[in-house]
């Protein structure tokens, strides 16, 4: 009945990789890219690609993720960050098997 | 004022009154601030992993912050240990360190380490502080941060500089202090509040629909305060409970429902329960591997209910049916009020559920023989029938810990204090310094295992400088016991490097530190040897000779399934025999 949580394995026990987007946006702070990446790596998730811009006070950062894992688990684990006020998932992009 | 005092006046307006640390270098300004202070008792410790798991002990015995204090560099990097204990148990610290000055971070100057990358993995938020304006701020930031939410540990690395210029806390910066709840539900609070009633009538809903609900409980509880409105609940709902190694003591000692500690070394009857229920009501635990053993088959037929201070918890192991991401205390007292008007129709499932613990619990360990040597479980037992209500019990990691766990009748889960998350040999004997130090009227007992006791041995320094009563059990089975155990059952009993046989002589190491001890080896002088060191004023150290082969039972191999735990099939004594011949 309650489900166990593992990443999406297919019936011939591939791993299906998704692509996402997610926009966060920080305070700046001296540590804050390292921490946000940090996260993101540990959680499961490669970096594909990365813009920063950074805005006085805040960091706008658009993140191009890959990985087998529920993205929703990545997005509260960066909103857990305290430097983090914002994580924003972009349109889910073409699927790749790895 | 300079940095250094500004600290020390933020920790009296804090009401933090003891702190544990170790000087050097870069934090000398601090310790000059020290001198002539008397708002803080500082604790010198004779390690720095003896400073932060001190903290740790002092913060988890009594729900207070625990705060520790070291140098730059090397001073930094010996914390590491500690923190990571307090990051994976939620254990609320405030960690500062001093730095190299600001304009040598980066210069690879003496003793310089960068604290803050190093650490990111195992804070709850860290900061290097850039401008002395800024420390204030900071400062109020880092000590609610810790507390508040979910706990943890907030390191601050202060650059020797810093805390020598001088702050004026009227003028300085504190617009940190405004993101300092960042941790607390982000959504407005009455989509926020909304989303918790719904929550709790599904809960009602399905909690009235099910024949086998089984109440679990974690370390949460206590971290929310929760400890009274969880007893509450249990006993006016009277469902079948099990808890995590963290949640021990959580539903007291004379709940007639509770089933014990689940999961690899849990208790067969609390294992069975989870394994047969249909609704699984979480309170506080985030279904750590230790406690649901493989995760597709655990509660395979249960819906979960999930009620959590953190939502990153929510469906991370397990899909649940039900999340509330609320103050335990809220929904707890909202469950009782409806099972105390309408009481909930479980009487068959609980019978069940007592007919298991009568043969599968964890009473079948007494060894009254007078001669035998002393085993792990009969000594907790008669441990926990000596001990007061409400002494304290910190363990260290391995077979001894596990059995603690399992015989020892705690009352409230302050009492037990154990490295759960990290799994942290050394952890003992620090922690229990740091619970002496919160609880100065209580006893406290470290119960170490013989490798573990070793790993931070140079505490004893801190008891006896103290003059602390804490009491030091060593449960001596000249071995890292819990290695040789999975060597044993799961790696064709290969024993590798875990003979300890040339352990030293613990008594004489005790008393080289001007603490007296006692040996026992039988059965028969278990009592008299606690009795003996509990009636003594000052600390005393019992060595505690145990057989070398006995196991922890049952057990689940590591990754397998709480459904297929394995019991004791072969005595130990007779193991030894065979091996002999
Ligand atoms: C710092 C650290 N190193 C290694 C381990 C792995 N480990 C877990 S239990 C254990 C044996 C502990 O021996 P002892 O303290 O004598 O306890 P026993 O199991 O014999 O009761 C070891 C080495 C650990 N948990 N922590
Ligand atoms: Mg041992």
């Amino acid at each position: 009945m309650s489900q166990a949580i593992t990443s999406s394995i297919t019936t011939s026990g591939t791993t299906i990789s998704n692509r996402h987007v997610l926009h966060c946006r920080m305070q700046s702070e001296p540590a804050g890219l390292e921490r946000l990446c940090r996260v993101v790596r540990v959680r499961g998730f490669r970096i594909a690609g990365m813009s920063v811009e950074s805005s006085g006070e805040h960091f706008d950062i658009a993140l191009t993720l890959e990985g087998s894992r529920p993205i929703s688990m990545l997005q509260s684990q960066l909103l857990k960050l305290h430097t983090v006020g914002e994580v924003v998932l972009g349109a889910q992009q073409a699927r790749s098997v790895a | 004022m300079n940095g250094a005092q500004h600290i020390l006046q933020t920790f009296q307006q804090h009401s933090i009154a003891t702190v544990f640390g170790y000087p050097g270098g870069c934090i000398m300004p601090l310790y000059d601030a020290l001198v002539g202070d008397v708002s803080v008792e500082h604790v010198l410790c004779r390690h720095e992993q003896g400073c932060a798991l001190a903290a740790d002990g002092y913060a988890r015995a009594s729900g207070n912050l625990g705060v520790c204090i070291a140098t730059s560099g090397p001073g930094a990097t010996n914390l590491i240990t500690g923190v990571a204990n307090a990051f994976q148990d939620s254990v609320p610290l405030l960690v500062i360190t001093g730095q190299v000055p600001s304009e040598l971070i980066g210069t690879d100057a003496f003793q310089e380490t960068d604290v803050l990358g190093m650490t990111l993995g195992i804070v709850k938020h860290s900061y290097l502080v850039d401008d002395a304006d800024s420390l204030p701020g900071i400062l109020i930031e880092a000590i609610t941060l810790a507390q508040s939410g979910r706990p943890g540990p907030v390191w601050i690395d202060i650059p020797k500089d810093i805390l020598l210029t001088q702050v004026n806390p009227e003028t300085a910066d504190h617009e940190g202090c405004e993101h300092s709840e960042s941790t607390e539900p982000r959504t407005d609070s009455a989509t926020h509040n909304a989303a918790i009633d719904k929550g709790i009538n599904e809960t009602l809903r399905l909690l009235r629909e099910a024949r086998q609900p089984l109440l679990y409980s974690g370390g949460g509880i206590t971290l929310a305060g929760a400890e009274d409105s969880f007893r509450e609940f249990a006993e006016h709902s009277a469902l079948p409970g099990v808890v995590t190694l963290k949640g021990i003591g959580n539903p007291g000692r004379h709940n007639p429902n509770h089933l014990g500690m689940l999961g690899m070394h849990g208790c067969r009857a609390a294992n069975r329960a989870v394994d047969e229920c249909d609704l699984l009501l979480v309170f506080g635990a985030r279904l750590d591997d230790r406690a649901t053993g493989k995760p597709e088959t655990f509660a395979p037929n249960a819906k979960i209910i999930h009620i959590d201070a953190d939502s990153a918890e929510f469906n991370k192991i397990k899909a649940a049916a039900v999340t509330i991401n609320a103050n335990l205390n809220d929904v707890l007292r909202a469950l009782t009020r409806e099972v105390q008007a309408q009481p909930l129709n479980i009487e068959a499932w609980q019978k069940q559920c007592r007919t298991w613990l009568t043969t599968g619990g964890f009473q079948a360990a007494d060894n009254e023989e007078a001669l035998a040597p002393i085993t792990g479980p009969a000594f907790v037992r008669q441990l926990s029938r000596i001990a007061g209500d409400d002494t304290i019990i910190s363990c260290d990691v391995g077979q001894h810990q596990m059995w603690v766990a399992q015989h020892y009748q705690f009352n409230h889960p302050r009492q037990h204090l154990t490295s759960g998350g990290l799994g942290t040999m050394g952890f003992g004997l620090p922690a229990a310094i740091g619970a002496q130090f919160a609880k100065p009227g209580t006893a406290v007992i470290n119960v170490a295992g013989d490798g573990s006791f070793m790993m931070n041995a140079q505490e004893l320094a801190t008891i006896r400088r103290y003059r602390l009563p804490l009491k030091i059990i060593i449960l001596d089975n000249q071995c890292l016991g819990m290695v040789r155990q999975q060597q044993e059952l799961f790696y064709g009993n290969r024993e590798s490097h875990i003979n300890l046989d040339d352990n030293p002589d613990f008594v004489a190491m005790a008393r080289a530190f001007d603490i007296p001890a006692l040996h026992i080896n039988r059965t028969d002088q278990i009592r008299r040897g606690i009795e003996t060191i509990f009636a003594y004023k000052g600390p005393m150290l019992l060595h505690v000779a145990i057989a070398r082969e006995e196991n922890v039972w049952p057990t689940v191999k590591p990754g397998g399934s709480n459904r297929d735990m394995m019991e004791n099939t072969k005595p130990a004594k007779k193991k030894t025999e065979e091996n002999a011949a």
